[in-house]
C-alpha cells in the first residue's frame, strides 16, 4: 500500500477524469507510482556501485567524489 | 475503436510503459478522456524523471571524467535502458551524442522506448542521421508505433525524411495514428516522396483495421494533399469511401 495518495505524490493537482475515478482505481496509481519509485531508486543505487568497477582506477577516486559516494 | 479510443489507448501504453506494468492492468483508464490522460502521463513522466534528480546530476557531473567508451560501456552493461533515459538529459549535449553513437542500435532502441524527448531532443536532434535510421529500423522491427510516433516532432526534416524510407506504409498510417502531435502530420506527409501517399492510403485496402488511422491522417492534411486523396478516392474499399468523402466534403 502507498503512503501516500496520487495527488499528493503529483503535487496535489489530479486532471478532472483521473480525479473522477473510483478510490481503489486512484490506489492502484498511487500503488503503481509508489513501486516505479522505490524500483528506480534502487535501481540507481545498485548501478552507482557497479558503475565504478567499470571506472579505470585512476580515475576511481575523483569518480567517487563527484557522484558522493 | 473509434479515433478517441485508439488515442487513450495509445496514451495507455504509453503511461504503462513509464510505470513499469501490463498496459492490460490499466483497462480502467480507457473511461478517461485523452487529454486527461496526457495531462496525467506527463505528470508521472515529470515526477519519475525528478525523483533522484540531485544523484542523476551528480552521475552525469561524474561522465564527464571518462572517456565516451567506458561512459558506453557502462550504460550498456550497468545503468540499462531506463537509467540512461533519465541521465540523457542531464549531460553535456556534445558527451551524449559522443556516447549515443557508441550504442547499439537496439539498445538505442530501448532507451529510445524510456526517453522523455522533451528533456532530451537537444541530444536526438543532433545524433548522426545513420543512427537515427537503424533506430528506426530497429522500432519498426519492434512494431513500436509509439516510440516512434513520440521522436517526429523533436528530429530534422532530413532525418524524418530518411527515416521514413524504412517504414513500410501500412506502418506509416499507425505511426500517424498515435503520433504525439498530430498537428505535424501534414508537415510530415509533405517530406514523403511524390506517389508515398498514395502507396501509404492504398494499404487500407487489404486492412480493415487502417481504416480509422488513414481517416484521422485525412482530416489533418491540408487541401493540397487533400487533392491526392480525391485523386484516389474510386480505389479506396467501398465502406472507407464514404466515410472519406464524408471527411473531406
Amino acid at each position: 500500500m502507498a503512503e501516500r495518495t496520487l495527488a499528493d505524490q503529483l503535487g496535489g493537482y489530479l486532471p478532472e477524469g483521473i480525479e473522477a475515478l473510483d478510490e481503489d482505481e486512484k490506489q492502484d496509481l498511487a500503488d503503481s507510482l509508489h513501486d516505479a519509485r522505490r524500483r528506480q531508486s534502487k535501481h540507481l543505487a545498485q548501478a552507482g556501485e557497479e558503475a565504478l568497477r567499470y571506472v579505470p582506477a585512476l580515475l576511481r577516486g575523483a569518480v567517487r567524489k563527484a557522484v558522493g559516494l | 475503436m473509434t479515433a478517441g479510443n485508439f488515442a487513450a489507448r495509445a496514451e495507455i501504453l504509453k503511461l504503462a510503459r513509464v510505470l513499469g506494468v501490463e498496459p492490460e492492468n490499466l483497462d480502467y483508464l480507457e473511461r478517461v478522456d485523452e487529454d486527461d490522460l496526457r495531462a496525467f502521463r506527463e505528470q508521472v513522466t515529470d515526477t519519475l524523471f525528478d525523483a533522484n534528480l540531485v544523484v542523476l546530476q551528480r552521475m552525469a557531473l561524474a561522465s564527464r571524467l571518462l572517456p565516451g567508451a567506458v561512459l558506453a560501456k557502462i550504460a550498456e552493461r550497468v545503468f540499462g535502458p531506463m537509467l540512461c533515459a533519465r541521465i540523457a538529459g542531464l549531460v553535456d549535449v556534445n558527451r551524449g551524442i559522443d556516447v549515443a553513437k557508441r550504442l547499439s542500435p537496439r539498445f538505442l532502441a530501448e532507451v529510445a522506448a524510456e526517453l522523455d524527448p522533451r528533456r532530451a531532443s537537444a541530444i536526438i536532434a543532433r545524433i548522426p542521421l545513420d543512427t537515427v535510421v537503424e533506430v528506426a529500423r530497429e522500432l519498426t522491427r519492434r512494431e513500436d508505433w509509439i516510440t516512434l510516433g513520440r521522436f517526429v516532432g523533436h528530429l530534422p526534416d532530413a532525418t524524418v525524411q530518411r527515416s521514413l524510407e524504412v517504414v513500410g506504409d501500412a506502418d506509416l498510417l499507425r505511426i500517424a495514428f498515435v503520433l504525439d502531435d498530430k498537428s505535424r502530420i501534414d508537415h510530415v506527409v509533405a517530406l514523403l516522396p511524390a506517389g508515398r501517399l498514395t502507396k501509404v492510403l492504398r494499404a487500407t485496402v487489404d486492412d480493415e483495421d487502417l481504416w480509422d488511422p488513414a481517416l484521422d491522417l485525412i482530416t489533418h492534411l491540408n487541401d493540397a494533399r487533400l487533392d491526392t486523396v480525391l485523386a484516389l478516392v474510386d480505389e479506396l474499399p467501398a465502406g472507407l469511401r464514404e466515410r472519406v468523402q464524408a471527411t473531406i466534403r
